[in-house]
């Protein structure tokens, strides 16, 4: 009887708890929350070993697990820039491609048959590797990463993997416009050229040798160049051991890397168009370069971020994606780097048919930070959202090893991290707004945008917002030569090249007065049964027309050519010449040297000097000489006298 | 015999020996001793580990309804309901509810009528329809301005969260965040509160949003539309075979109603599995989840669907022609995650294509480097019902679909000819125990398995007996499974063809 009563107060006492709750969920503003429990940071360990290599130790002994990255000081911004991708086959062929202990394939067996891995790479701005191995197996894990960071054999076969994989990888480069958007955004921004943008070809990966991955590896994988972070279950005792036994004898040497290259920028308004006929959804980016972190108001860059399109409830989120319901990605951030600047972009993708309209809002959303402050609900969430999560900057080891190593290596101060902090505490919605003007520039936007232009509401030009330009993305096959320098010298140079060959071949006078030329020739046929002779005998007419009488056991076969079309009589009637190879006959025929010298003298005509080579001893200059519609005709080789070596095209 | 008997006992105290350091070096039994189960009332299954390395908590909220439960016509509802489960509650994102709702159940009528018009076809008169598109615009512009957009999401964050999302699978619907422990209530409160009262607001606008994320990850992206296509003549009878995201058209077509009454039949608390894990106190978390999640009433399971796919009679094959590289993906029919052929077929994947010692990733991609890439996973695209293993190959340069098959498929044959060696099976093991160990990593990765589990097996303790199904697999029956599934009648082949323009 008694139980029964007590059980009736429990349920009454749990349903006015319930009622209470009901009320406490509607007022979330109000929320009272019980203090935090305190954030243990902990403490690094930081070891210099006597060779330089700097080595943070933080032991965790949750999870069975051996973990450790690296970081040398070697980027892909070393690398030349007719040799693109070097450093990335440096990178992976240093794992891939053995040691002087084991073949690549070895380690792929050893470290597979324990569940455990290393990679190696090398990015931009530095190389690096990894280790996750189970803490049974963190000798192995040890000796593997040593072994590949210092004694790598490289493997012709797997260069040749790591060249295949690059290759295949630039052949699908086009197929996914998201990409294809962010990379051309990021030429534009650093321009193409640049270390920060420029694109591995099949003519750099091709370029790539043995040697220079083997003198790349040399040059800039030193000690003194090293970082490596562990994590995990370990004894620092242990590991300082192991540190020394694999990397001890490790000799400091060779020079300072250099610096990263200056961004030469320049704001503007243009509008980059890529035409992709395969898609029915536009990707857009907007924006110019961006900042430091060092920057003084990196703070308030923070909180306008959070509050113009990092998340939920921003302002791009809330107006083009939930309001206009025009986008599923979309955001926008000023984004801030160590070495080089960052970028200022926006990015949101939608149907074809509204592109100019998704453009236009998602400026008109981004000017609006410059002028109207932020709503209190904003500074909660740009300000607020900051400080309440920073505690997730220390909820891994990980996370606190890697963020020292990763300081050091950028020259940032160890308490970096709690200086931004105080920043954001300190900012207000007037500084946000004062940020917002000193740093975005809506007078001058790149926009790149990469869509089916033709299903796109209105042309891009209509915007007003710059000049348009098509980019071509098509992708170089690889086997075309550098692209000629057409300069005063190079025409000055080029055009002396063609007189002289011309004066060598007879004088331009001389060579004008020709109207026709024969030609004779006998070819060998080689068949299996026998060798068969050919006499061919051709008139050429200047300047186009052509009758060729081939003859072949007796019997006599006709070409003619007029001008305009071609044909051959044949035993079965005839042959007529498609318009395709009509085009193909002029074009050859245009090739003629003789017709070549008669027109050296015409004003149109571009001859461009354009190196030099040698052929059996002789010597000589090349010239390219390209027609008035700016096509290259062909590239003609001139020895010292005059005479004329080779043409090729 | 006696003498015997004793050498066999002797051996196999030394295999124990052996075993027992390499296998099971940790004691997982800890883990899952400090696991807590508790049921509500009304059904709602929490899961709660503490951890107290760092102040913070990650939550997850496994509803257990996906794509799958989507009925014709509505392809796509359980991914849509994800999206509207971000909008708020009667009391979180709106200006004035009464006012609000007033508008919105406007706006649903003129959107009816709308529809009623447009599903006329070809009988349809255009200009009713087109004055009805006005109406219907306005109408829902007017509930817009009593909404405060994205509030739920915007209060989550400003207190600190991290990582809110959700993601909508064939199985599940899943959402998730972490925080600061100190706001374990604030979860307990918005994630009870989104399931007690969610207010379908903006529902007209997000389709727009579905309709875009639709454009992004299948129409615009080749491998996205090979996929449907695959997955649709893999499965011409289970809905494993209708595309997740909906068709555009159902997209553009359903209403409020049809969401809240999907709502209505699949996220009861019965049918929801919330796992916390963190630094958090058990008993109090309890208390706070009977305060705020037992508020929603208790509903009846939602039936389950029954329809079963019919055995292939034949391969089926299919391309998607795209100006892009070629795409290969083969895969052959399977039974659900939890059969007992399963953990074999899980090891043949690995042995078969996972890693730069499996036999595809070997001979495609390192030796005759006509692949950049090759796998093999089982359970695509999902594991509650008879499923998939896949296999797959992105091409080199200048190579094509033609040679990978061809490859690919004499690396599948050799797994029914030849008997794997021991040695590959113990391989397999460890990296089934490596790869098992990091998945316990952190919070949400923790919270994420528990209550996955819970859902497929029926019981998150079969997280813990995963690695002991690895570890009972031997080299015949991974060549069993490979005789008994891997055949080309079993077969769906799918992949992307290279077109000009």
């Amino acid at each position: 009887m008694k139980k029964t009563y007590i059980f009736f107060l429990l349920v009454a006492a749990l349903v006015m708890l319930s009622a209470a709750a009901s009320v406490q969920a509607q007022d979330v503003d109000n929320f009272k929350y019980p203090k935090m429990n305190k954030l243990e940071i902990p403490d690094v360990d930081k070891i210099t070993l006597d060779n330089g290599i700097r080595v943070y130790l933080l032991e965790d002994k949750s999870l069975p697990v051996f973990r450790a990255s690296v970081r040398m000081n070697a980027g892909s911004f070393l690398e030349s820039a007719d040799k693109v991708g070097l450093a990335s086959i440096c990178g992976t062929v240093m794992r891939t491609g053995g040691t002087n202990k084991w073949s690549g394939d070895e380690i792929d067996e050893k470290l597979e048959a324990i569940g455990g891995s290393v990679e190696t790479f090398i990015g931009l701005e530095s190389g690096g590797a990894s280790v996750n191995v189970l803490s049974e197996y963190t000798d192995l894990g040890m000796e593997v990463l040593a072994e590949v960071l210092r004694n790598p054999k490289f493997e012709e076969d797997k260069i040749d993997l790591a060249k295949v994989q690059i290759r295949s990888g630039i052949s699908r480069r086009n197929d996914d416009p998201q990409g294809i958007a962010f990379r051309e955004f990021r030429k534009v921004i650093y321009g193409a050229d640049s270390p920060y943008a420029r694109q591995t070809e099949y003519a750099t990966v091709n370029s790539v040798t043995r040697d220079d991955i083997v003198g790349f590896h040399a040059k800039w994988y030193k000690p003194q160049n090293m970082q490596i972070a562990i994590w995990g279950d370990f004894n620092k005792k242990d590991i300082l051991e192991k540190l020394n036994k694999y990397f001890g004898d490790w000799k400091q040497e060779g020079e300072l890397v250099p610096s990263l290259p200056q961004v030469d920028y320049k704001f503007e308004n243009k509008v980059h168009y890529i035409k992709k006929n395969d898609v029915n959804q536009t990707n857009i980016v907007i924006g110019h370069i961006g900042g430091y972190v060092t920057d003084e108001d990196y703070g308030d860059l923070i909180v306008m971020n959070n509050i113009l399109g990092g998340s939920f409830g921003s302002r791009l989120f809330n107006a083009v994606r939930s309001r206009e319901g025009l986008a599923y990605a979309v955001f926008g951030s000023y984004t801030a780097k160590i070495k080089y600047p960052g970028i200022f972009v926006g990015f949101v993708s939608t149907k074809s048919e509204t592109t100019v309209k998704a453009v236009k809002e998602m400026i008109k959303e981004m000017k609006r930070i410059q002028t109207d402050p932020p709503t209190v609900d904003e500074m909660k969430m740009g300000q607020d959202g900051y400080l309440n999560s920073f505690v997730f900057n220390f909820d891994s080891k990980s996370e606190v090893v890697n963020r020292m190593m990763n300081y050091e290596f950028y020259g940032l101060s160890a308490n970096h991290l709690f200086k931004v902090k105080e920043d954001v505490e300190n900012v207000t919605p007037e500084s946000v707004i004062k940020a917002a003007n000193e740093n975005l520039r809506f007078d001058a936007l790149h926009i790149v945008i990469v869509g089916k232009g033709d299903d796109f509401e209105s042309p891009l030009n209509e915007m007003g917002l710059g000049d348009v330009v098509e980019v071509d993305i098509t992708i170089p096959s690889g086997e075309e030569e550098t692209e000629l320098a057409v300069t005063p010298e190079t025409l000055k140079k080029g055009k002396a090249l063609l007189d002289k060959a011309v004066t060598y071949a007879g004088g331009l006078d001389a060579l004008k007065a020709i109207k026709s030329m024969n030609s004779k020739g006998t070819m060998t046929i080689v068949t299996p049964r026998g060798d068969m002779p050919l006499q061919i005998e051709s008139v050429f007419e200047l300047p186009n027309k052509e009758k060729t009488v081939a003859t072949i056991m007796g019997q006599k076969m006709y070409s003619i050519f007029d001008g305009t079309t071609g044909w051959q009589p044949g035993g079965a009637g005839v042959e007529q010449m498609s318009e395709e190879d009509v085009i193909k006959k002029n074009k050859d025929n245009g090739r003629k040297t003789i017709l070549i010298f008669q027109k050296s003298d015409a004003p149109y005509y571009k001859a461009v000097s354009d190196g030099s080579g040698e052929i059996d001893g002789t010597s000589f200059e090349y010239v390219t000489l390209i027609d008035d519609a700016g096509e290259t005709i062909c590239r003609l080789g001139v020895a010292s006298d005059g005479l004329l070596v080779c043409k090729e095209y | 015999m006696s003498f015997k008997k004793v050498q066999l006992t002797l051996l196999s105290v030394l295999l124990v020996l052996f075993l027992v350091p390499t296998v099971f070096s940790f004691d997982f039994s800890k883990l899952e001793n400090a696991v807590t189960e508790h049921r509500l009332e009304n059904g709602l299954t929490i899961l709660i580990l503490e951890r107290h390395d760092a102040p913070v908590v990650s939550f997850v909220t496994w509803a257990n309804v996906g794509s799958v439960d989507d009925s014709k016509g509505y392809t796509g509802m359980a991914h849509m309901f994800e999206h509207m489960a971000f909008k708020g509650s009667k009391t979180l994102g709106t200006k004035d509810i009464n006012k609000e709702l007033e508008l919105i159940a406007k706006e649903d009528a003129i959107f009816m009528q709308l529809r009623a018009a447009r599903n006329k076809g070809r009988f349809a008169d255009s200009a009713k329809i087109e004055e009805l598109t006005v109406a219907y615009e306005a109408a829902r512009e007017a509930s817009y301005e009593l909404v405060i957009p994205n509030r739920f999401g915007n209060v989550i964050e400003r207190e600190g969260a991290v990582g809110l999302n959700a993601f909508t699978s064939s199985d599940e619907t899943v959402y998730f965040f972490s925080l600061p422990s100190n706001k374990v209530e604030l979860w307990m409160a918005l994630e009870s509160e989104r399931f007690l009262n969610p207010v379908l607001r903006e529902m007209y606008k997000e389709r727009d949003v579905v309709a875009e994320e639709r454009r992004m990850r299948s129409e615009s992206s080749p491998i996205g539309k090979l996929i449907e296509e695959f997955l649709g003549s893999a499965f011409k009878a289970h809905p494993y075979g209708v595309p997740g995201i909906g068709h555009m058209s159902d997209i553009q077509y359903y209403s409020r109603k049809e969401a809240k009454a999907f709502f209505q039949k699949y996220y009861g608390p019965s049918n929801l599995t919330v796992a916390i894990v963190g630094d958090v106190i058990t008993e109090d978390v309890i208390k706070l989840a009977e305060d705020y999640w037992g508020r929603i009433p208790y509903r009846t399971a939602p039936e389950r669907i029954a329809t079963t796919e019919p055995e292939q009679s034949g391969e089926r094959r299919v391309e998607v022609e795209h100006q892009s590289q070629p795409f290969f993906i083969a895969g052959w029919h399977v039974p659900e995650g939890t059969h007992p052929d399963r953990p074999a077929l899980d090891a043949l994947c690995d042995f078969l294509g996972q890693g730069r010692t499996s036999l595809l990733y070997k001979n495609l991609v390192k030796e005759k480097k006509i692949a950049m890439d090759v796998g093999a996973f089982a359970g695509f695209p999902g594991n509650k019902y008879p499923t998939l293993m896949a296999i797959y190959a992105m091409s080199s340069a200048g190579h094509g679909n033609d040679e990978m098959e061809e490859e690919l498929f004499k690396e599948v044959e050799r797994m029914r000819d030849e008997l794997i060696p021991i040695e590959e099976v113990d391989k397999i093991k460890a990296r089934a125990k490596a790869d098992f160990i990091n998945r316990l990593n952190t919070n949400h990765g923790l919270g994420m398995q528990l209550a996955g589990y819970q859902n497929l097996w029926g019981d998150w303790r079969e997280l813990f007996r995963e690695l002991d199904r690895i570890n009972a697999v031997t080299p015949e029956d991974i060549q069993r499974v490979a005789k008994k599934y891997l055949t080309k009648k079993n077969r769906v082949v799918g992949m992307v063809v290279t077109t000009e323009e």
